[in-house]
């Protein structure tokens, strides 16, 4: 999210309140250590300047995330509160996470607010779609800070390693998009400035709005395979777009934009296994009945309803001490119509490049999402050390090429940054 | 009753001399290290593994494992809880490994920042565990077909009559061109290993602090291993072990990788 970031205090002031939370926090662990409550997390200062910008900062965000578990044979509780502070913005705290785990001889169940990860897949999300995703800042953060917490009740059936995994959840929960103004805000290309209605937005919460997902998956000697399903609602809306002309001179006058959430369903798959040297892996999605945005002006609200395929295959492999990861992922609508505004097929390869120096305390990583449609890409030079046990330094690049598509629209948004972060 | 005589006396040398060529035959090397592969463990075992890693300043890091280890017959599975530091806490690693000659090591993690269990290749044996000097090869039991081995001799090391034993890589390119061991000879345990890099110079020794007898094993419980170009040493500590306890099979599984000990 951008902020204004008029406010020039020096980085000390952040890195204060950074090191007074720290500190206040450790006091209060020693005393939940001491009623069976197992505290940890960590503290991080994150300063992000935009490149292109004069050197405005993009983000200066303080974090306190804690990890408070409470474990017996058969229970755990789990509350994974975290707080961000800005320089110019509110200060937000939530929970992340907060449950009740009950153990059984073959079945757990989880029941509260939860993340939900599935699939094979690195950096993108195509099986992976329970837990909906936090692209306030596009998809720059962490993974564990970008996928948020559902409500849900979780069930898993265990027979050796093989596992069926039943999960329902009541109240749906929405992509959460950045705000009006921000730089992370993806571009909406209108022939005039649209008004947005806001009223169909609200999915009630109710017995038939729930989401249903169920999942078998097995890990084996040969293969590591997850098959899927769900009855679920598109967590990103669709904008149904209803045009006013003037009758007499048949010009647009008006624009009407309706964001909307509609009902998915979806099945699909995703396997990981050991060729020699290599891991391979794939990941594949259909998606029954999802709405795209058309450009035919006979088509009410400019939207159309496809079935569309979402698959991926990767590599992994180790040369020279280097970790290496490509993968290829293409998204693909069925029964295509011309008009329809995403491309037919539309191509995407991430890469990874990874090498430990000094015995795992520094790292080098580079990491890459190339939009082959678009020839745009998002480039991601990283360096951690490790200053100590727990305390580490981060300094990284973000770097948007292509001028559109999913990366390029963010061009004026390159950025370097720091983190310095301290788990405990 | 001449020539009876006679057959008998050939007979009875024969018998002596092979007796004592049997008594006297000294073991290869290829058999002094299958032993030390087959000295037996216990059917399952675990414990708390606590790696020193201490630089040439005297600066130390700590690293905290719990492990789980439990053998299937003609193959072992181990699952490692990592505990400290705090950054890697919750992340988890389990590796399958079989008698089979030249079959691969089947290995996962599970990163908790991700909350997902990932396949990995085995193929990087040489890899250095947890920034250790020890790698992930070193902390295995490698197969003996793997070497080509050769008894170098007989020597008292540390009070104790050892077999001196000279191992040499098949595979090309291995991280060793070569190792040499020390083993106790009526316990089968390798006291003193050292290793040579490619260039045929010794690069670390791993030697063992100590090591009993828990539930009639023997068992290491305190080795180090001092990279000797680096001056690096990584002490490796085994404490609150349990042998033969009766682990379930089910805790080697995808469900213990993701909650934990």
């Amino acid at each position: 999210m951008k902020r204004n970031y008029t406010d020039k205090r020096p980085v000390k002031m952040s890195l204060f309140v950074l090191l007074a939370a720290g500190t206040m926090l450790l006091t209060a662990r020693s005393t939940v250590l001491a009623q069976g409550i197992q505290v940890n997390g960590f503290v991080r200062n994150y300063m992000g300047v935009l490149l292109n910008d004069g050197n405005t900062y993009s983000i200066i965000q303080n974090t306190i995330d804690l990890d408070l578990v409470h474990s017996t044979e058969r229970i755990s509780l789990k509350a994974n509160p975290y707080l961000y502070h800005y320089a110019d913005a509110e200060l937000e705290i939530d929970l992340r996470e907060v449950y009740m785990d009950v153990y059984f001889d073959n079945v757990d169940l989880r029941i509260g607010k939860q993340q939900i990860i599935w699939g094979k897949a690195d950096g993108v999300f195509i099986t992976d779609i329970v837990s909906p995703k936090d692209v306030r800042e596009f998809l720059l953060p962490d993974f564990d800070e970008i996928r948020m917490g559902v409500t849900a009740l979780k069930a898993d059936y265990y027979l050796g390693n093989h596992t069926f995994e039943l999960v329902w959840l009541p109240v749906f929960t929405a992509t959460l998009m950045p705000e009006e103004g921000s730089i992370w805000r993806p571009a909406m290309d209108f022939p005039i400035t649209p008004e947005f209605d806001y009223s169909q937005q609200e999915v009630e919460a109710s017995l038939e709005n729930s989401e249903t997902f169920v999942k078998y998956s097995a890990i084996t000697t040969a293969i590591d395979f997850e098959f899927m399903a769900g009855y679920v609602w598109d967590d990103d809306p669709t904008m149904h777009i209803r045009k006013t002309m003037d009758p007499q001179t048949m010009q647009l006058t008006g624009l009407t934009v309706t964001p909307q959430y509609h009902r998915l369903g979806i099945g699909g798959g995703s396997f990981s296994s050991t060729l020699g040297p290599f891991v391979v892996r794939g990941e594949g999605a259909w998606y029954a009945g999802k709405y795209f945005n058309i450009a035919d002006p006979e088509v009410t609200d400019a939207v159309v309803k496809k079935d569309y395929l979402h698959y991926l295959i990767g590599v992994d492999y180790t040369l020279w001490d280097i970790k290496l990861s490509g993968q290829f992922i293409q998204q693909a609508i069925l029964e295509y119509d011309e008009a329809i505004e995403q491309d037919e097929f539309d191509n995407t390869a991430t890469f990874l490049a990874r090498r430990d120096f000094l015995r795992e305390t520094l790292t080098l990583e580079l990491f890459t999402y190339v939009g082959l449609n678009n020839n745009d890409a998002l480039i991601r030079p990283r360096i951690y050390y490790d200053l100590a046990d727990g305390l580490e330094i981060l300094l990284g690049a973000n770097l948007f090429l292509g001028d559109e598509g999913r990366f390029g629209q963010y061009s004026d948004n390159n950025m370097g940054y720091f983190k310095i972060k301290y788990s405990f | 009753m001449k020539l009876h005589i006679i057959i008998s006396s050939i007979l009875l040398t024969l018998f002596v001399l092979s007796f004592s060529s049997f008594a006297q035959k000294p073991l290869s090397g290829l058999e002094v290290i299958q032993n030390v592969y087959n000295r037996p463990e216990g059917k399952d075992q675990d414990g708390t593994l606590t790696m020193t890693l201490i630089n040439s300043r005297g600066d130390q890091r700590v690293r905290e494992i719990k492990q789980f280890i439990k053998d299937f017959g003609t193959e072992e599975k181990k699952i490692m809880f990592f505990i400290s530091p705090a950054d890697v806490r919750n992340t988890s690693f389990m590796n399958w490994s079989y008698d089979a000659e030249g079959r691969d090591d089947d290995q996962w993690i599970y990163l908790p920042a991700l909350k997902k269990v990932k396949r990995i290749s085995s193929d990087s044996k040489s890899d250095y565990f947890m920034g250790s000097d020890f790698t992930y090869d070193d902390l295995g039991d490698r197969h003996p077909s793997d070497d080509t081995h050769k008894l170098l001799g007989e020597e008292t090391f540390n009070g104790e009559a050892c077999y001196v034993v000279e191992s040499i890589p098949k595979e090309e390119d291995y991280m060793y061109s070569r190792t040499i061991t020390w083993i106790i000879k009526d316990k089968w345990i390798g006291l003193k290993k050292e290793f040579y890099d490619e260039n045929d110079e010794l690069l670390k020794i791993l030697t063992v602090e100590k090591y009993g007898k828990i539930n009639d094993y023997w068992i290491i419980t305190h080795s180090k291993m001092h990279n000797v170009q680096k001056e690096h040493t990584t002490d490796m500590l085994l404490e609150n072990l349990t042998i033969d306890a009766g682990m379930s099979d089910d805790k080697f599984t995808e469900r213990m990788m993701k909650r934990g000990i």
